[in-house]
């Protein structure tokens, strides 16, 4: 008897703890975005879709073993120091995880600083290869990685275009003149004659003395890689008033809805590669509604932001109200779910694979247009 | 020659809007002697009180013509009267103190100002309307747009005009005057304070000029477009001979064609080192600018 | 000041989708509130109603400042000292962090300090030599293994020779013309650091910088010395400290030397000085090249803080935030410097709770305290009429 009715009281014990495993407290989570300065445009896209993350999880319930999720957005400029001290902040406030940042630049240093404190990091948008290639365990990355992103342009190249011409342009970041250089690279080796890799410098709205020489020496493709979606309006803008006629491909920075909004016209037709986003899947209704319910549009990289919110979410969840580092590092590379924008499934490196596809603008509107896997046009 | 003669172009347009920009700058310096840290925020407001004056009017039906010149008056006259505003509260009770202070006193206006553009105005850029001045036409392979010669005919006619104000009228000599010698432009009756605030206010009406037409050449406006153009246009001040108006009007012109043509010819990376360079070479061989220093002869 | 904010409240209550008034308004309101709070209290002041508050804090103020003159003043370097070395064990991460940059700042001020505050030009570009010291002790850690206190004097040498080559040319011009060309040589280097791809790596910077190295006793095995290398901010705040009191005490001494007062004599009349018999070329190509060496020696630290260096960190924008510390602090005054590093670092991040409007506050703030204290918030006790340049 005397067992039996152990037997229960520890049964209740775990009932109990069961209900309410863990203290009964907020989660805090980071965002580390440059939320002024320059970029200020893409860093409130980010911190945005982690809200919206941070919305959504709660009305369905929230998290168990917490009373509520409470973010911490931190401002880095798109600077190394700040994004550090953001970090430092961050770590301070006792978050067990940051979604970010922005710029690669920033994240290559925080993300040092996070991992010496076992803080999870994923970062929604920085691309440069470089970021989950330095060994650090709890690095991740939901966007995808410069070197597929240029494998994808230049297949659209060589066989959609039947390009033999390129001329490329970037804006000197480690992200655009990265993914630049790849591209030039790949281009080479696919039998592309790169006719002109110009740089311009960040800040600059007046390209015409490159745009001159692209229209000299008259390609077939006119590459833009720029770091964000207003530059790369302005470049086209200029192309095609210069009488720059030719096919233009860019990439996922300037792939934003302001792009068609300030080129208009000049937007028409203007290829980019971008990570594939079903829109008609119920994943990414689910983030439309609530993100445009309260953020308007969103932009590039709000999808990415919020799926990174919520796959750690899930990996909190599957922890059972653990929080350390190596925990929700091992469940969030076990983790299989359907994001809004792609199937969330982290590799050994933090990476999470790369689904590029050629983007179109067409009446106004990003339409999907070619899958590199499948050489086919997509249909409407 | 193609080639040569459209980087022409370009220099020459990209030299009239510097130079735009740095007419207020070195009318600024030449009277009181500040490096305007907020001009640039002022070229920024511009553009930006043009868009939504561009919107507004022609969402009650004017003719688009019409809403261009009455757009780009009123936003010159919003900026003007921010000048005043911000030379009143920033810079005024500093007219006594140290140079260094009211730079500093600058620098932190232009933070605030840009910051406020930031808050209120959003993170992204505004489109300007495209429809009314897209057009161009093609002479041979050189393609000059119609925003070209309208910002080339623009600068010309305000440099006229301010040169005629500057050597012509009675507030004209007042500005000389001041600039030369505030005691004694006071002794003999002119009110410094009144000068010093309607050269802020003309400056600020040529930035937010120059705003304008950078919103309908390139498209758009955004709250951190003032600052490399002030700093450009700051260079092209100097290089000219600072307090000089015709002088301001070379300088943007050449550091135009400098980085085009560096850009052009040369590598487009480094074009921005190339304009510096020429202007430290000038400076070390005409250490007055190009056409001569116009200031307070007492300073030094 | 009435007018100022009717005509702000376009700017900050108009959006530019057309003439929507209510929408930002808050902002606009926000701003006018805390103006006019700022207002109130000045005018308050001015009347004398706030003489509850102000004559004991004045009074306050006296008493210290009396203490300060009798009390000697090795007595409070000591107490200053202790404090600072204390610092790191009374607070979290990001304290330590807050206050590794606030030292790294006063290196840098101090050392812009001797070009603008002692000998009177006006610096635009001193973001420069930062960038020379922190990317001569990266590439000397990454190609050539170097210590970082090795390569310390290094970065400092070279720092200096930049200083010489950006002084030479620059020093027969004057004061603001001076000013845009020092302006331009800043630029010059960030572009070249950004575009220099075989060299610098151009924007990606520079990763995988060493740590400084310490040896420390190892009393588990006997008496033996262990090398760690220091990367938390804990112990990184002990070797700024180090860098920041040699900082202190050099420009001290060079303050009180014969130099020291050679660049003041230029500051205050260059061709006075000149006939008194001061080479002032040459004194104001040192003073460039010693005010270089410490904006050096804090990028060495700077790059073995962050162990990545790229171009980013060395915009104009941080030459006049440095150079708003100096001015800000009180020209040619070491205590006015560190107060003005203290306001311009401390402030942004105690003002990280506005999040959006963190730099908006700044900026008025900024443009606040200058014009109620002009002459910085601790002015050097000597500093003539002369320079001021009516």
């Amino acid at each position: 008897m005397k067992r039996f009715i152990l037997a229960v009281l520890a049964l209740a014990l775990v009932a109990v703890a069961g209900c309410d495993s863990g203290p009964k407290e907020a989660l805090k989570v980071g965002s580390m975005s440059p939320l002024t300065g320059p970029y200020a445009a893409d860093g409130n896209d980010i911190a945005n879709g982690v809200r919206t993350a941070i919305e959504v999880t709660q009305q369905a319930g929230g998290l168990p073993g917490f009373e509520s999720i409470q973010l911490i957005a931190e401002d880095t400029a798109c600077d190394p120091r700040q994004a550090v001290a953001a970090a430092n902040k961050l770590i301070n406030e006792g978050v067990v995880a940051v979604v970010g940042a922005y710029c690669s630049s920033s994240t290559i240093p925080a993300s040092e600083t996070l991992d010496q404190e076992g803080v999870v990091m994923i970062t929604p948008a920085s691309t440069n290869e470089k970021v989950t290639e330095r060994g650090l365990k709890n690095m991740f990355r939901t966007c995808g990685r410069d070197d597929d992103q240029s494998i994808a342009a230049i297949k659209f190249m060589t066989d959609y275009l039947k390009a033999k011409t390129l001329f490329i342009i970037d804006d000197k970041t480690t992200y655009s003149q990265g993914l630049a250089d790849s591209v030039e690279k790949k281009a080479a080796a696919a039998g592309i004659d790169v006719l002109g890799h110009e740089h311009v410098n960040q800040g600059d709205k007046d390209f015409s003395a490159v745009l001159t020489k692209a229209k000299e020496a008259n390609p077939d493709v006119l590459y833009m890689s720029m770091q964000n979606s207003a530059t790369g309006s302005l470049l086209i803008i200029q192309a095609r008033r210069m009488g720059l006629k030719c096919a233009a491909i860019g990439q996922d920075a300037v792939y934003h809805p302001q792009f068609i909004e300030i080129a208009k016209d000049a937007a028409e037709g203007v290829y980019l590669t971008f990570g594939y986003i079903d829109k008609d899947k119920p994943a990414y209704k689910k983030f439309l509604d609530a993100y445009t319910a309260k953020y308007g549009e969103p932009g590039a990289y709000s999808a990415y932001a919020y799926d990174s919110a919520m796959a750690l979410f899930e990996a909190i969840k599957m922890a059972k109200g653990k929080t350390d580092a190596a925990t929700i590092s091992a469940n969030l590379k076990q983790l299989t779910m359907e994001g809004a924008s792609k199937k969330m499934d982290y590799l050994e490196n933090g990476d999470s694979g790369s689904n590029y596809i050629i983007r179109k603008v067409e009446n106004g509107q990003f339409i999907n247009f070619w899958d590199p896997q499948t050489g086919k046009v997509f249909e409407k | 020659m193609d080639y040569f003669l459209q980087q022409l172009i370009n220099g020459v347009t990209l030299g009239g809007i510097y130079a735009l920009i740095a007419l207020g700058y070195t009318m600024v310096y030449g009277i009181i002697q500040l490096i305007n840290f907020a001009h640039g925020e002022f070229f920024a407001a511009g553009g930006y009180i043009g868009v939504i004056f561009i919107t507004w009017l022609s969402a009650q039906g004017l003719h688009p013509y019409v809403c261009l010149g009455l757009s780009l008056l009123l936003s010159m006259l919003y900026c003007a009267l921010l000048a005043m505003a911000v030379e009143k509260v920033a810079y005024k009770p500093l007219r006594y103190a140290s140079r260094l202070s009211v730079l500093l006193s600058a620098l932190g206006m232009s933070i605030f100002l840009q910051n406020g553009l930031m808050l209120t105005q959003g993170v992204y850029d505004k489109p300007y309307p495209t429809d009314l001045t897209q057009g161009g036409f093609a002479m041979g392979g050189v393609v000059v747009s119609y925003m070209q010669i309208i910002i080339l005919v623009l600068t010309t006619v305000l440099l006229i005009g301010l040169n005629a104000m500057v050597f012509k009228t009675r507030i004209g000599k007042a500005m000389r005057a001041t600039a030369q010698d505030k005691v004694m432009s006071g002794l003999v009756g002119i009110n410094s304070s009144t000068v010093i605030s309607f050269t802020f206010a003309i400056g600020a009406a040529l930035a937010a000029a120059a705003g304008i037409m950078v919103g309908f050449y390139y498209g758009s406006v955004n709250y951190t477009m003032g600052f490399v153009p002030g700093i450009k246009a700051f260079a092209a001040a100097v290089l000219g001979g600072i307090g000089n108006i015709t002088g301001a009007m070379v300088g943007g012109l050449i550091i135009g064609m400098v980085e085009i043509f560096a850009a052009g010819y040369l590598s487009s990376e480094y074009k921005d080192v190339f304009a510096f360079i020429i202007l430290i070479a000038v400076l070390y061989f005409m250490p007055t600018g190009i056409m001569g220093e116009n200031v307070d002869d007492t300073r030094v | 000041m009435g007018w100022f904010f009717l005509i702000l409240w376009p700017l900050l209550g108009i959006r530019a989708d057309g003439l929507f008034f209510a929408q930002t308004f808050s902002i606009w309101i926000k701003v006018v509130a805390a103006c006019a709070i700022v207002l109130v209290l000045a005018q308050l002041h001015r009347a004398g109603r706030l003489e509850w508050v102000s004559r004991p804090v004045q009074a306050l103020g006296s008493k210290v400042q009396a203490a300060y003159a009798v009390s000697p003043k090795w007595l409070l370097a000591t107490i200053m000292l202790a404090l600072a070395v204390a610092y790191p064990f009374l607070t979290s991460r990001y304290g330590q962090d807050v206050a590794i940059n606030v030292l790294v700042y006063i290196c840098l001020g101090l050392g812009l300090n001797i070009v603008v505050g002692l000998c009177g030009l006006l610096d635009l570009g001193y973001i420069a030599f930062y960038g020379v010291g922190a990317y001569t002790y990266a590439l000397l850690s990454i190609h050539y293994d170097f210590s970082f206190w090795l390569s310390l004097p290094a970065a400092g040498v070279l720092a200096a020779a930049a200083g010489c080559i950006i002084g030479y040319p620059t020093l027969r011009m004057r004061g603001d013309y001076l000013a845009i060309v020092t302006l331009g040589f800043g630029e010059i280097v960030r572009l070249i650091l950004n575009n220099w791809m075989s060299l610098t790596n151009g924007p990606n910077g520079i990763l995988g910088i060493k740590a400084p190295g310490a040896w420390v006793p190892d009393f588990a095995r006997g008496l033996s010395l262990e090398h760690v290398w220091l990367t938390r901010p804990k112990e990184l705040y002990f070797v700024i400290l180090g860098l920041a009191v040699f900082t202190i005490l050099a420009v001290y001494r060079l303050n009180y030397s014969r130099i020291g007062r050679a660049w003041e004599a230029i500051r205050e009349d260059e061709t006075a000085a000149e006939l008194m018999g001061v080479n002032t070329f040459l004194l104001k190509l040192l003073s460039y090249a010693m005010g270089a060496v410490f904006g050096g020696l804090a990028g060495a630290f700077f790059a073995a803080k962050m162990r990545f260096v790229s171009p980013e960190s060395f915009t104009f924008l941080e030459s006049a935030m440095v150079l708003a510390m100096v001015v800000l602090g009180g020209l040619g005054s070491i205590p006015g410097v560190i107060l003005g590093v203290l306001a311009l670092i401390a402030l942004p991040e105690v003002f990280r709770e506005f999040e959006m409007y963190r730099m908006l506050v700044f900026g008025g703030a900024m443009t606040l305290m200058m014009v109620v204290k002009p002459r910085g918030l601790w002015p050097a006790k000597r500093f003539g009429k002369r320079s001021e340049e009516e």
